[in-house]
């Protein structure tokens, strides 16, 4: 692709003075705007719908008269629109998140509009986050302790409501830490042990010794776990619902209380920063509709530079190949054609190449010749190493192109002078042409990683899941793990919106992640097109 | 160095065409026809105990059942006396096991049924009844060793219509509802009845098989009932007269009726007809070999199921008829003489064809349908291996029309999957190619016009320092991850547009009516107020007036939608504008909400920022002098666009097309996520489609490594890789060749 720079302007720098054709050109002028206004409509919803599905909102106490029942409901409008009745009659309907899943069994309500009698903002409504059940929507009553109760109101009521988050927190690391890592190790030790028994490397007494060991060990564990648990079920949030039910939620579940109409603009923005935090670092629960996403972005970064670990060495060698060693003819001039082609392929195709090659043919052939003695298959099964690899393939013909384009633009002087100073043509390569070319090489593999990062389809066959028990990267030995699956951001947005068995519930979190999804790529994408403009103005001065 | 950079280099371009050798790897055992290689013979043995048989043929020669195990390995004959012989083919070993109920009994009559492994027999007394053959495999240290056979007797149901001999009988089951079809007596008092048969619960629980009713059927027949025929699942009775009529029966809780009386071969008696496993079809052979098959199906969308013909298979030739069927896909063995074949039902494709060293008299498939046995009459039983893993594909199963089992009519179908064992595998690739199509040309009918038009003002009228922020902008909008445009339209777009139909529509009309309108106007103001303003804003000049026109049309939608698109209720007869009921009731076509035409719109996303860029780099690359030559000589600016460089760049525009095309053809996400994922072969704006793209991404991680399916996905892929491949290399050369001719001027 040329760059029109040569033409100082645009072939017409003034108006056309004539009349004929110009309504034409302002129906040109129209798809421009179309265009541009499209981009930055779809920028602007994501980045409107994502940022506020973080912004704390009011809890609104409504009255609902429907057949002639009169109903409280506590929560806030999420959606509205309109529904045509059999007899042809609009009316508005409302969507209210009330959360309290646990005891309607759905989180969201229906109502018509002008079925809501009062509106009213009580001061002491509370949004409480759990572990499990989503959100609950209550006023406080009281927070009830090893020694004693306190009610709302009386002095110690905030000391105690810290004490009983605190004691939530702690209690879910200290089970946590020991479920992931001591039980973990030994089921993991078990497993070994059962593989060496069959493989007859291990005495059956040895073994059965070893395993009681064990056995024992994971009893003491596990009790210790049960006594946690017990301890944290014992301190009691205590809870009053808008229509008068009690609600007991034990310091296990209760995650965080945020007083949502009391709280001035500073205290929303704090927990507006406080929410992003846990997105952002949380683990997902409650089928990925709550909690956060850190294992998406985690599986997300680590695919991406696993990828562009693989990609940038192979892409610059063919493209250094294809510039500067291969003899330019009509082979090359194919060669060439079909890289760019390349490009072209749907990625969906590169997914099916993955999964027949690598996952089946390389990943097979590793577990046989490795991997025999274990029950199911290690490397013969999708995962992430896969998964990039695929990816890699996918987005090599962009560094191919991108370093081919840079290696041209290095003009032909600077590498004459270096021939002419005696360096042997790798040594041009390498002292001149290389480093002059770096920033467009960069560019190209900035380009490839949001590329790898926004791709989900070829992954969707490679080795992606909705939810990875364990990272690909952990304290556990030998602590990289290439052959696991993976969580990754756009993979979680299909899930979550498409596959999602609570799907209205979710969709705070689609939009969150898409925003996030977004930032990464246009963010990559900013940083490739800033770094070429700076390249071009190198050359722009370097070239006479 | 050099030489590790040229390995390198070399190698990398290698593993990329590697792609295409892997996955067409995976499609070409499709396309293999069956293989078949002897794969052990047992030694003609003395025939112990086997007596020649009855139904009056010649005694000169044995002729029986042969069944044989899962496995293959221990195939067993019966021929109508109290004894089952069984053959161990690895050593030629043969035992026998009596039916102790068959002791002191004439058998005049048998049939197998390899489904089941039962023979139905009837007695000289006018008794039916039947026994089953069961295999077990042995299992030492958790290794398969030995296939053990035993015998299981069935209780004797006694006909209580017609005198003398059983001399014709066949047994239909379905576990509880099973029926038995028996003929007794010579040509002067034939008599054929039907007995239907089922599992009385008793109260203290478990079953007894018993009588349900019994029906004589002879009276239904025009002539001498030659075959009789039970399907598998317990309720088709088939009986092929000496006519040529076959007369079709359905035994059901009501009793036993006739349906229908059809005549294939055009009225000529066949001479072989079996049921195909799932007993929906019969193959028949009548003379000189001639083959048909015909199917159950419905020629109305709820009436009842007939017979009809749906495959003519290639002729067998002259010869004693051989019979086979699978048992686990629609294929069988058959054959005239010692020229056997392997035909697949539903293509009609002749999957193998062979000479065998001895003339069969029986012949059956194993349980996987791994390998078929043929019996000669003197009792040698051949086997030979089979290798058909994809009896289903093919040409015609892939591209062409196909009478699928129960189908109204030929079709182009893809339903890879069903919930019952016998289900029959639809792997047609034309509904999916339609699908990317339709995908591909509402999502081109959006985004050509937007991306040309803003392609020629950027090329020709932009100044370039707006230029070099607008043109990055286009290409951060090619980067958007499709999965977020996919969720956007099925999440957000959808519901949105799907009550607002007539906004978009207005929205269409009334934003390039604005545009034209604003230039127009624009063109009569007085010419000393247009000298004061510069060229090239005129894309945010007319953005105000397009958002008033977009907010008026959207607001008066409703209003068009009250006035035009008028609903009548067909229970009340009220009369209500309501697009979405209106749409069905006009055109007889669907309304959902997952649809072309918000795929459109947000493959516009995808597909804009392609053409755009590709289009205005040809528009901004011809030659300067060109267009000063034109201005020159007195065109005015919109006249240099239309008379010169749209014809220069002609070329790079259609390849920007191309390469649009190639894009929108191959996407994924979007398509999974707003397209709703029906296979369905019509142009209707307001449904969806299922691409070929979206069906791998949904399919291929459930598909079986090796199966059909996971082959034919990987054709799936191959034919989306060529469209885009064919594609991309046009307008690359298009590209090439323009670069070339620019160069010149």
């Amino acid at each position: 692709m040329q760059d029109n720079s040569g033409n100082s302007a645009t072939p017409f720098g003034t108006t056309g003075r004539s009349r004929r054709g110009e309504p034409w050109v302002w129906l040109t002028a129209t798809g421009l705007s179309i265009g541009v206004t499209m981009a930055l409509g779809l920028l602007l919803l994501i980045l409107f719908k994502g940022g506020s599905s973080f912004w704390p909102r009011r809890i609104d106490v409504m009255e609902v008269s429907q057949n002639g029942a009169v109903e409280r409901i506590a929560g806030y409008i999420t959606q509205q629109s309109e529904r045509r009745d059999a007899d042809g009659g609009m009316h508005e309907e409302v969507q209210i998140f009330r959360g309290n899943k646990d005891l309607h069994g759905e989180a969201f309500r229906y109502v018509d509009r002008s079925e809501i009698v009062s509106v009213a903002r009580p001061a002491d409504m509370l949004l409480v986050q759990r572990m499990e059940h989503g959100p609950a929507i209550v006023k406080g009553v009281a927070v009830s302790l090893s020694d004693g109760r306190i009610a709302v109101g009386e002095p110690g009521y905030p000391a105690a409501l810290d004490r009983i988050l605190e004691t939530g927190r702690e209690s879910r690391a200290a089970v946590r830490r020991i479920e992931r890592s001591e039980i973990g190790a030994i089921n993991r030790e078990m497993e070994a042990l059962e593989r060496e028994l069959r493989a007859g490397r291990v005495a059956p007494e040895a073994a059965a010794a070893r395993q009681a060991e064990l056995q024992a060990k994971f009893e003491t564990l596990k009790a210790e776990v049960d006594r946690l648990r017990a301890q944290a079920q014992e301190y009691l949030f205590e809870a009053v619902t808008v229509d008068g039910r009690e609600v007991a939620i034990s310091a296990r579940n209760l995650v965080h209380v945020f007083p949502a109409n009391e709280a001035g603009a500073g205290a929303r923005l704090g927990e507006m920063v406080r929410r992003i935090k846990s997105f952002v670092s949380e683990d997902p629960r409650e089928a990925n509709t709550d909690g956060g996403v850190f294992p998406a972005i985690f599986g997300t970064v680590v695919m991406t530079l696993v990828m562009s670990f693989f990609v940038t060495p192979f892409g610059v060698m063919a493209a250094i190949y294809l510039r500067e060693y291969a003899k330019q003819g009509l082979v090359v001039r194919v060669v060439r054609i079909s890289v760019n082609n390349l490009a072209g392929v749907p990625s969906i195709v590169f997914g099916v190449f993955g999964l027949a090659f690598f996952v089946y043919y390389l990943g097979g052939g590793i577990d046989e010749l490795f991997y025999s003695d274990r029950p199911g298959p290690t490397f013969g099964t999708p995962g992430i190493l896969w998964a990039s690899l695929t990816l890699a393939i996918l987005t090599l013909p962009v560094v191919i192109v991108a370093t081919e384009e840079a290696l041209s633009a290095v003009p032909r002087g600077v590498r004459e002078a270096a021939l002419a100073c005696g360096a042997s043509k790798w040594q041009t390569i390498q002292r001149v042409v290389l480093p002059a070319s770096l920033p467009g090489i960069l560019t190209g593999v900035i380009l490839a990683m949001a590329r790898g990062a926004g791709e989900v389809a070829p992954l969707m066959l490679v080795g992606v899941v909705k939810l990875a028990p364990s990272l690909p990267i952990d304290d556990i030995a030998p602590f990289i793990h290439p052959e696991r699956k993976f969580m990754h951001l756009g993979f979680h947005i299909y899930d979550l919106g498409f596959q999602s068995p609570d799907s209205e519930a979710a969709k705070p979190m689609v939009y969150a992640t898409a925003l996030l999804l977004i930032l990464v790529v246009v963010s990559l994408n900013l940083a490739a097109i800033l770094i070429r403009n700076r390249l071009k103005k190198r050359f722009a001065v370097s070239s006479f | 160095m050099g030489w590790a950079i040229r390995f390198g280099g070399i190698s990398v371009i290698i593993a990329v065409f590697g792609i295409f050798y892997f996955i067409g790897k995976e499609v070409v055992p499709l396309f293999r026809s069956a293989e078949v290689s002897a794969a052990g013979a047992s030694r003609p043995a003395a025939v112990a105990g086997l007596v020649p048989t009855v139904l009056g043929e010649p005694a000169s020669a044995w002729s029986g059942v042969l069944g044989v195990d899962e496995w293959g390995g221990l195939p067993f004959l019966y021929d109508g006396g109290s004894k089952v012989v069984f053959r161990r083919l690895d050593d030629g070993s043969q035992s026998e096991q009596s039916i102790a109920s068959l002791e002191g009994e004439t058998v005049t009559a048998f049939s197998y049924d390899p489904v089941h492994r039962r023979v139905a027999l009837g007695l000289e007394d006018g008794r039916v009844g039947s026994f089953v053959v069961n295999y077990e495999m042995r299992y030492e240290d958790g290794r398969a060793t030995t296939v053990e056979a035993s015998l299981v007797e069935e209780p004797w149901f006694e006909l209580t219509a017609g005198e003398g001999p059983v001399t014709a009988v066949d047994y239909g089951d379905a576990g509880n509802q099973r029926v038995i079809v028996a003929r007794r007596g010579g040509p002067e008092n034939e008599s054929v009845s039907v007995l239907r048969l089922g599992i009385r619960r008793s109260l203290v629980g478990g079953g007894r098989l018993s009588v349900l009713g019994a029906a004589e059927i002879t009276a239904d027949l025009g002539a001498r009932a030659e075959i009789l025929r039970a399907s598998q699942n317990g309720a088709v009775v088939v009986v092929a007269c000496a006519n040529g009529e076959v007369v079709y029966f359905l035994a059901d809780s009501e009793g036993v009726s006739k349906r229908q009386v059809f005549r294939p071969f055009g009225g000529l008696p066949p001479r072989q007809m079996d049921f195909l496993f799932g007993g929906v079809s019969l193959v028949m052979t009548g003379e000189n070999g001639a083959q048909e098959q015909w199917s159950l199906y419905r020629p109305q969308e709820d009436g009842e199921r007939i017979f009809g013909e749906t495959t003519t298979f290639t002729a067998l030739g002259d010869g004693p008829v051989t019979f086979a069927a699978s048992q686990r896909n629609r294929s069988f063995l058959t054959g005239a003489g010692r020229n056997l074949s392997i035909r697949y039902s539903t293509s009609g494709a002749v999957r193998w064809q062979g000479e065998v060293d001895i003339e069969p008299v029986a012949a059956t498939l194993d349980g996987k349908s791994e390998h078929f046995l043929i019996a000669a009459a003197d009792g040698q039983i051949r086997r030979y291996e089979l290798k058909d893993p994809h009896p289903e594909a093919g040409w015609r199963a892939f591209f062409g029309r196909v009478w699928y089992e129960g189908g109204p009519g030929p079709v182009y179908q893809w339903q890879s999957t069903g919930g019952t064992d016998d289900f029959e595998p639809k792997l047609s690739l034309v509904p999916l190619i339609f699908g990317s199509l339709k995908g591909t040309a509402y999502a081109l009918l959006f985004s050509v016009p937007i991306a040309l038009l803003a392609a020629v003002f950027s090329a020709a009228f932009l100044p370039l320092s707006v230029k070099r922020v607008v043109k990055p902008a286009m290409e951060i909008m090619s980067s958007l991850p499709s999965v977020v445009l996919g969720f956007l339209a099925g999440l957000w777009l959808a519901p949105l547009l799907v009550d607002r139909v007539p906004s978009v529509l207005l929205l269409l009309v009334s934003l390039p009516l604005t545009a034209l309108a604003v230039g127009w106007a624009w063109s009569r103001m007085p010419i000393t107020l247009r000298n004061r303003f510069e060229g090239g804003r005129e894309w945010l000049v007319v953005v105000p007036f397009l958002v008033a026109a977009g907010a008026a049309a959207w607001a008066l939608g409703p209003v068009v939608e009250r006035i035009l698109f008028v609903y009548q209720d067909p229970v009340t007869g009220r009369a209500i504008g309501d697009f979405r009921q209106w749409w069905p009731q006009a055109t007889g076509l669907k309304m959902e909400q997952r649809n072309s035409m918000v795929l459109g719109f947000m493959m516009g996303f995808a597909v804009i920022p392609v053409i755009f860029t590709i289009a205005e780099d040809s528009l901004s690359n011809v030659p300067k002098a060109l267009t000063a030559a034109a201005a020159a000589l007195g065109a005015n600016r919109w006249q240099v666009v239309w008379t010169v460089m749209l014809p220069v760049a002609s070329a790079g525009i259609f390849s920007a097309l191309m390469i649009g095309f190639g894009r929108a053809v191959g996407e994924t996400m979007i398509m999974v996520m707003a397209t709703g994922n029906t296979p369905v072969t019509e142009w209707n704006i307001f449904s969806g489609m299922r691409t070929l793209s979206a069906n791998i991404a949904v399919e291929l991680p459930e598909a079986a490594v090796g199966s059909t399916h996971y082959r034919t996905l990987f054709l799936g892929a191959v034919v989306l890789f060529a469209m885009t491949f064919v594609m991309n290399t046009i307008a690359e050369l298009l590209r090439q060749r323009l670069r070339e001719r620019n160069k010149l001027v």
